[in-house]
């Protein structure tokens, strides 16, 4: 099987779904330039119409692809870092999350919104190294989808593609070089469905994104001291309880790691869910590991202060058990 | 460009349609009938109704908070609309929009914005889409001088410029921004001069002339389905109300709207102009003013009459799903 990098594997996404469907276009700033690179190649076999660079307006950008989602298109936008889309938070917040709902089904909005987020390689500092998923999970009306590795990612982000709602599409920056084995054949995910990505009994470890790599390197690393069963959500909407209910009320202990800001994050969310249906089944109280409640420095060790580790993880599982 | 005599005797009618229909819903509204918000138009009947004229039936219409002319000059029916106001199923958003987010997908009209300037950038993404399928429509988006203050304006119009985008921005300047009068919002003292900063034609016309109006966006809308780009058109009308039906515009010079209501009231300067054309007797004139009312009458009495929604509508197609 081949091992392509993350990037490849969307790249690869993009260019099966606008061969077959040609609703699909992509569009962003100095996409076919500069940068990430996940739309390299694609002007030459689809030209200019459907590949686009774009003025630097994240407003207009997003809201020309709500606009053309209105209308049938299926565009799959980038924005250069998520810390930018803030400047288009209105037309996602107040216009995509709410045509559907305002025209009672009348209108669907395939829309694909492509975003890398959290830290860099160190020095993005507090206005490139942004994690902002959990703002967008109190959004009704929104999916959300953030895939930890190259298979995920090809098979969500042509499900993403192809769904009739609008979908923010998180991709962190770590992953992009990433490898992974990816099948020749066509294939998708289906949203909402979690991947045990290693069983375990003792403890419960869902991780999300790039902490997914953590969890798992940690997971290999105290396999003599600890069982831990490594639980990716891939969706954060929607979420797939029932895997992750199923996995705590097995082994009564859970951590929840993801990049978030910790107060407010998603990580609360996840254990709110799983306390509702599984607080009898609970050794231990859960835990959560996130950012924490600072802005994102720019120096290095400063940043790994900040943000969820390997270490801090290793640490939290062993004094959970 | 000629335009027929039946052809006027229509537009003259929508607009009385338009007139007749936001003076009960303010009255409506005033009397507590209503929740919510709800923004009238009195004063700008000619945009909507001589834009709209110039539009073929398979454009596509952006309409905004102060949209119910667009959309009762475009077809959509008034008890629907009235409905709407009453949050019934019978509304044009089966009671989940109230008079700010109006829709008519049949009829091209997109969901109105409730945020000044929210779908300047979605019109022009409706001209992209446009542009790709090379389908030969054209978007056009309605807006208030307000809404040329927000970033989203300044995007939208050098994206659309910049693509050659088959869209017309139809600027409603109707003097206030809310309660702040113009020249406190902006030092342009024409907002179509803004235009030449984006690299496309811009041209400002008397918002009460209907004629005008349906002229100059004919012109915008053959560019535009040309493939020539999109144009900026600045209409300039007085609101001849407050900002929302419970606004009685107290923040108003002393005597300024009754100074535009006798000099620029668009449905009285179309009514005496055809009257002197002889294209309209005065008891045509009156025929159809009575007519407006009943309309509007039994819109109101179709809203009243009308269920409310079923509770689960409340979280009905939040998403697009199979099972909603």
């Amino acid at each position: 099987m081949a091992e392509p990098m993350y990037v490849e594997a969307l790249r690869d996404a993009l260019r099966e779904e606008m061969r077959k469907d040609s609703a699909v276009f992509v569009m962003g700033e100095d996409i076919t330039r500069y940068g990430i690179g996940v739309c390299k190649g694609l002007i030459e076999e689809f030209g200019p119409e459907r590949v686009r660079n774009t003025p630097i307006s994240e407003g207009a950008i997003i809201g020309a692809a709500i606009g053309a989602a209105l209308r049938g298109m299926k565009p799959v936008v980038e924005i250069m870092y998520v810390d930018f889309i803030l400047i288009g938070m209105d037309q996602i917040v107040n216009q995509a999350a709410k045509t559907i709902y305002l025209s009672h089904g009348e209108l669907d909005l395939s829309l694909t919104i492509r975003v890398p987020e959290g830290t860099e390689w160190h020095g993005g500092g507090c206005q490139h190294s942004q994690t902002f998923h959990s703002l967008f999970v109190n959004i009704p009306g929104l999916k959300i989808v953030i895939p930890s590795n190259p298979y995920d990612a090809k098979g969500l982000l042509k499900t993403a593609i192809q769904d009739k709602n609008p979908v923010l599409f998180f991709e962190h920056k770590q992953l992009y070089t990433q490898k992974g084995e990816v099948p020749k054949d066509e294939y998708t995910i289906p949203f909402g469905k979690a991947a045990i990505k290693r069983e375990g009994k003792d403890i419960t470890l869902i991780a999300t994104s790039w902490m997914v790599r953590h969890a798992l390197d940690v997971a290999e690393e105290l396999k003599n001291k600890v069982s831990i069963e490594v639980i990716d959500p891939r969706t954060l909407v929607p979420l797939d309880k029932h895997t992750i209910i199923k996995s705590v009320e097995k082994t009564g202990r859970v951590l929840v790691v993801d990049e978030s800001p910790i107060t407010g994050g998603v990580q609360g969310e996840i254990i709110s869910a799983i306390l509702e249906e599984a607080f009898w089944n609970m050794e231990i109280p859960p835990r959560r590991l996130g950012a924490k409640n600072t802005p994102i420095p720019f120096n290095a060790r400063l940043e790994e202060e900040v943000i969820p580790t390997k270490e801090k993880i290793i640490k939290c599982i062993l004094e959970m058990i | 460009m000629s335009i027929s005599k039946e052809k006027k005797v229509k537009m003259f009618k929508d607009m009385v349609r338009i007139r007749e229909f936001e003076d009960r819903a303010q009255q409506i509204y005033r009397e507590g009938e209503l929740d919510g918000h709800l923004q009238t138009c009195q004063g700008q009947e000619a945009i909507a109704v001589g834009a709209i004229r110039a539009l073929s039936e398979k454009d596509i219409i952006f309409s905004n908070h102060r949209g119910h002319g667009h959309y009762l000059a475009r077809g959509t029916p008034a008890k629907k609309i009235m409905a709407e106001f009453y949050g019934k199923a019978t509304g044009t958003n089966r009671g989940k929009s109230g008079g700010m987010y109006l829709v008519d997908v049949k009829r091209g009209m997109m969901i109105a914005s409730g945020i000044v300037g929210g779908n300047i950038c979605l019109a022009t993404g409706s001209a992209l889409a446009s542009q790709i399928k090379k389908d030969k429509i054209v978007t056009l988006s309605f807006f208030g001088d307000g809404a040329t203050n927000i970033g989203f304006f300044h995007e939208a119009l050098n994206m659309a410029a910049l693509w050659d985008l088959p869209v017309v921005f139809v600027c409603e300047n109707n003097q206030y921004a809310e309660g702040t009068k113009r020249e406190e919002h902006q030092k342009v003292g024409k907002i179509s001069d803004r235009a030449i900063g984006y690299g496309m034609p811009g041209v400002t016309v008397d918002g009460t002339d209907v004629v005008k109006v349906y002229e100059t966006v004919r012109i915008a809308v053959e560019r535009a389905r040309r493939g020539d780009g999109p144009t900026l058109m600045e209409c300039v009308v007085y609101r001849l109300v407050g900002h929302s039906a419970g606004d009685l515009g107290a923040y108003r010079p002393k005597g300024e709207e009754e100074e535009w209501r006798k000099t620029y009231d668009p449905v009285k300067i179309f009514r005496t102009k055809l009257l002197t054309e002889g294209i309209l007797s005065q008891a045509e004139a009156e025929r159809i003013i009575k007519e407006a009312q009943e309309e509007v009458e039994e819109a109101v009495q179709f809203a009243k009459e009308s269920k409310e929604p079923p509770i689960e509508v409340a979280c009905q197609y939040v998403y697009q799903e199979a099972d909603n």
